[in-house]
């Protein structure tokens, strides 16, 4: 009984909306896995598809919603763990509040690279990302040393083992990181269910829809977008710095890469731009098929997992344009409506 | 509007995971297995798959000999990982290998952004790693226990070659004054030119020219320019196989003297590919430190080390090289440890290990004099080679030690317009 | 700065600028025709140079006469993609309003396809060419031209001389030309569009084969070595002008220049930023490029 959507009727069970019923219940099953199943290799697996599944729905927060297409991403997530590595270990900070500061700082990069560069169309926006991106990257990788802050350049940072300490943002058993990264995707996800349903969501899908039919209207895309785009910023960087925590080990090739940025993008498309649930579903998706295909073949192909990802991105713009999440949505609508029609 | 159920994604997931994961190897009966964690496809794939055809071929031929006789003739079982020359897939591919196939001991990876994390994994879980190919200092500087290296560390790479070029210049009484240094721009090049800018102050050279190259360029022609312009007396190099075929080929082109000669740190020049894809002419003379005695085969009569050479080249289609004796040697020092331990206990193998002191056989196909590892795990007996192409082939010059007979290095190395054939 | 080493590098820069030029015409081609952006583009290159590799490696052919059979394999190949692959997207934009970036992300999946496919088959190991005759070095002044990169260069001016002439002139040209124009009135017109898509696509995909042949006496060739020559090709068609054949040249001959000149005093490292932070630059300010229509 939700008359504040005005898209189609929440479906509803016991008066809660059964859409966060259902991801209460799965988050809550997810939770619970490390506590029934001892075995590291998959919890590690889980953290990389749930880091993987997080980094998706912060470009997501933005690209899916602006209609855009940045493939520079990665250079947040580089800010954000670069920051706060370097403050741990320069400053002494905890990571907590380093990746508070790696956030801002990258929020602000990204207001800066935004605001000349969202005027650009299509195509053009995205080569502009990615050579920012690259400019970022390569910078790093030549600057041993930025004002005295070593930057070590391509050697990367080392995150210097301080145990078991919460403070220090490290752990001995990788169940605490697996809780952390869960955490961090439920509130980007709500995060993003909130943006949808907010003003800022409405501008955005106005100026992906039309922009010029939107500033017709009186919709001024810029606030939005760069707001849009500061929030995906400021995500990313935490992400980046999460990583940093987890492999206690960061570098410019991998963490302000472009393969890092593809990466994110992919896995949205693949399930879904434009939607919650979809950059999860892409992780889930694509994580998986590389696993597997290094896992099984070994040495024997290599290159296949790449391949296999190319030939899911071709079908799924040629076909699921809007994203595994579609057919899927459409199933679940299917069974929910017939045990809806029910007396 | 109803979202996907994520109870279900999350159980599809799963199974999905766990399928794909829980799948290997049948574990065969009396069998040690050993864990190698390797770059097989990315950037270092020819370096990985090297590595990975000398580990099989010694641990074929372990196992023909009768496998590890203090172990009831237990066969060895390798099993590979791909790092994809990635940090964090080397990482997760670690896990795997310890958790998942419960290898006895792990080796690899070669790349140094990938050993020095992974290796910190194989420390928490306890299990001995023995490292080929990377170079990176720091990782036998941690007070690690369960990380041993056979191969060189960067500072013994860098030393060397100024050391070849201090022997030579005390045999013949010329010695070059100015040194450029060309190097990639990421890691590897980045350490050893830095290491290489310490040694040479101490020792007197004069460092002409820094210069950095990004990775893959389609034209040397600027810092051939540049090198020209600094005239320096010799250029160190460091870069991997498609940078230095154009690097070489452009200096030949452009008849570039450098009258103390072209010494590359290996990367490209330890490459048979590389080979392959230059006439002679234009790696005519130049010096190469590699990890490995490269005429070794020509001065040891041992049967093992040839057949070793012989199934290598069976499974690449090319002969040895430093990668695929590091590779095999690795093996026989793990075959070495486990003969002393009695017991495929990781313990009990790293303590085995920690004592070990190889004089001969097998292991040594490196061409290094001993393999005995100091409190950091470093094999402070591991040293590369320097060899110089003379007549076709690379001839090792140094150390002496290691140098036939009838070897002659030829220093200063003559112009392109006094070579035969210009 | 010795007024020699400038001149040095200003010729270096010109003949390899010319080559990125020639390497990136069909780059150009294809985007001011089928508003494609083909992100795929050096994965055809490296394609073009393992087959130019293979016909002197297995049939003994001079890679310079392999272009007898990079030019019309590359363009079956290249109107093979265009129809299969590309044309089911450009005509689906018609009935739905798909997400513009998809041709991109569509050529995106074809070039982690090539790249890989290409690393599977053919292994990582660098390949190289050898010729075993040796062209002598024209003089220009006391600097010595490299022989192969200045064949280079001027079939990169010629061809894209001769393409504009003949799109300019021949039928088939005004067609292509008049459907970059407008889609939309080219079809009521008459002229068959998927047709002409895919030719034009094709001819993309033959200069590239041609430049191929021509590069492969000096390229050392690997499966990553499209990726290098794909990010310059971008730059320079940028900087030139998106859809501008002659812009393409002089785009390439300006970027040579620039990274010539600017590596004699700061690291070639440098330098590339310097490349790259032009081309947002020229985005930014002036879109259209040098020679460009907007």
């Amino acid at each position: 009984m939700n008359t504040r959507s005005i898209t189609a009727p929440q479906r509803s069970v016991a008066g809660l909306p059964m859409g966060a019923l259902a991801a209460g219940l799965g988050f809550g099953c997810v939770a619970l896995i490390p506590l029934l199943m001892d075995d590291p290799f998959l919890i590690h697996s889980l953290i990389m598809v749930l880091f993987f599944a997080y980094m998706a729905s912060a470009w997501n927060f933005l690209c899916g919603y602006v209609g855009q297409l940045s493939l520079g991403h990665a250079m947040f997530s580089g800010v954000g763990g670069y920051v706060s590595v370097l403050m741990f270990t320069q400053l002494g900070l905890s990571p907590w509040i380093g990746m508070l500061f790696g956030g801002l700082l990258a929020a602000a990069l990204s207001v800066l690279i935004g605001y000349p560069t969202f005027r650009l169309k299509g195509p053009y926006f995205t080569l502009t990302t990615i050579a920012f991106a690259e400019i970022v990257r390569i910078w790093v990788e030549n600057t041993n040393d930025f004002i005295g802050v070593p930057l070590k350049g391509a050697e990367g940072l080392v995150v210097p083992a301080a145990g078991d300490s919460l403070w220090a943002f490290q752990f001995s058993s990788k169940t605490p990181y697996f809780y952390i990264i869960l955490v961090m995707l439920v509130l980007v996800m709500l995060a993003t269910r909130l943006m949808e349903r907010s003003k800022l969501g409405y501008c955005l899908k106005a100026v992906r829809g039309d922009r010029d039919a939107a500033e017709a209207l009186g919709i001024n895309p810029t606030p939005s977008t760069l707001t849009a785009l500061a929030i995906s910023a400021f995500m990313t960087a935490l992400g980046g710095s999460f990583y940093a925590q987890f492999f206690r080990y960061i570098n410019p090739e991998r963490n302000m890469g472009l393969e890092l940025s593809i990466d994110m993008a992919v896995m949205t498309i693949i399930g879904g731009q434009g939607t919650v649930a979809g950059p999860l579903l892409g992780a889930l998706i694509l994580t998986p098929i590389s696993e597997m295909a290094r896992g099984h073949l070994g040495g024997g192909l290599p290159g296949l997992h790449l391949v296999v990802y190319g030939l899911v991105l071709m079908a799924c713009v040629l076909y699921f344009p809007k994203g595994a999440i579609a057919p899927l949505g459409r199933l679940v609508r299917r069974l929910t409506d017939r045990r809806g029609s029910r007396p | 509007m109803a979202k996907p159920s994520r109870n279900r994604i999350a159980l599809l997931a799963s199974t999905m995971l766990f399928g794909g994961l829980a799948a290997g190897p049948v574990l065969a009966q009396g069998a040690v297995k050993i864990g190698c964690a390797l770059p097989l496809s990315g950037g270092s794939a020819t370096v990985g798959n090297q590595t990975r055809a000398g580990a099989l071929a010694a641990a074929e031929q372990i196992n023909a000999a009768g496998g590890i006789k203090a172990l009831n003739g237990a066969k060895l079982e390798v099993v590979f990982g791909d790092t994809q020359s990635k940090a964090d897939i080397g990482v997760t591919e670690t896990e795997r290998l310890v958790t998942r196939e419960n290898v006895v001991a792990l080796c690899g990876a070669f790349n140094s952004a990938v050993t020095f994390p992974a290796t910190e994994v194989a420390e928490r879980y306890k299990t001995p790693w023995i490292v080929v190919g990377a170079v990176k200092d720091e990782i036998t500087e941690r007070n690690y226990k369960y990380v041993f290296r056979i191969n060189n560390k960067a500072t013994y790479d860098a030393r060397e070659q100024l050391d070849a070029l201090d022997l030579l210049a005390k045999e013949t009484g010329k010695k070059p004054k100015t040194v450029a240094m060309l190097y990639e721009g990421s890691d590897w090049g980045r350490s050893h030119a830095s290491n290489v800018k310490r040694f040479a102050k101490e020792r007197g050279y004069d460092i002409v020219l820094d210069e950095a190259a990004p990775p893959n360029q389609v034209d040397f022609s600027n810092q051939l320019l540049k090198i020209r312009g600094a005239r320096p007396d010799a250029v160190i190099v460091a870069l991997y196989t498609p940078d230095h075929l154009l690097f070489s080929r452009q200096l030949m082109e452009q008849r570039l003297d450098v009258p103390f000669g072209i010494h590359s740190v290996g990367g490209g020049t330890e490459d048979p590919a590389f080979y392959k894809g230059l006439p002679q002419r234009a790696v005519d003379y130049v010096f190469v430190q590699e990890d490995w005695q490269i005429d070794k085969l020509q001065q040891t009569d041992d049967k093992t080390i040839r057949a070793i050479a012989d199934r290598t080249k069976e499974i690449l289609g090319y002969g040895m090289s430093a990668y695929a004796a590091q590779g095999a040697s690795a093996m026989y020092v793990l075959a070495d440890a486990l003969e002393r331990s009695g017991s495929a206990d990781r313990e009990k193998l790293r303590d085995a290990i920690a004592r070990s002191d190889i004089l001969s056989g097998p292991a040594l196909i490196t061409g290094y004099g001993r393999i005995k590892f100091d409190e950091q795990g470093q094999n402070t007996y591991a040293h590369g080679v320097i060899s110089q192409n003379l007549n076709g082939q690379r001839r090792t010059i140094w150390p002496t030690e290691n140098r036939a007979p009838d070897t002659k290095p030829v220093w200063p190395v003559p112009a392109w317009s006094e070579r035969k054939g210009s | 700065m010795d007024p020699l080493i400038l001149s040095f590098a200003v010729v270096n820069g010109v003949l390899l600028g010319g080559i990125y030029g020639g390497v990136a015409l069909g780059l150009s081609l294809i985007f001011g025709v089928l508003r494609v952006v083909n992100f795929a583009h050096g994965s055809f290159l490296m394609l073009s140079l393992y087959i130019a590799f293979w016909c002197w490696s297995l049939l003994g052919l001079d890679p310079y006469l392999s272009v007898i059979v990079t030019v019309p394999a590359m363009f079956a190949l290249g109107y093979f993609v265009q129809s299969v692959i590309i044309s089911p997207l450009i005509r689906r934009e018609r009935a739905l309003v798909v997400e513009p970036l998809s041709a991109l992300l569509l050529t995106a999946g074809v070039f982690l396809v090539l790249d890989n496919l290409a690393l599977m088959a053919f292994g990582p190991n660098v390949r190289a060419v050898q010729a075993d005759y040796y062209l002598p070095s024209p003089m220009l002044g006391s600097i010595p031209l490299n022989p192969q990169r200045l064949i280079g260069a001027l079939a990169a001016v010629l061809v894209a001389l001769g393409l504009s002439w003949w799109l300019r002139r021949s039928h088939m040209g005004r067609a292509i030309r008049a459907t970059a124009q407008n889609r939309d009135a080219a079809a009521l017109s008459g002229i068959n569009v998927p047709f002409v898509y895919a030719v034009t696509f094709g001819i993309g995909c033959a200069v590239l084969g041609l430049f191929g042949s021509l590069i492969a006496p000096f390229m050392p060739i690997s499966p990553s070595i499209g990726v290098a020559f794909g990010i310059k090709s971008f730059i320079v068609v940028v900087l030139g002008g998106l859809g501008s054949i002659p812009g393409c040249i002089v785009g390439g001959m300006v970027i040579g220049v620039f990274e010539a000149v600017a590596s004699q005093h700061i690291t070639a490292t440098s330098a590339a930023i310097g490349s790259l932070g032009l081309f947002i630059l020229i985005l930014l300010v002036r879109p259209q490029g040098i020679m460009g229509r907007a």
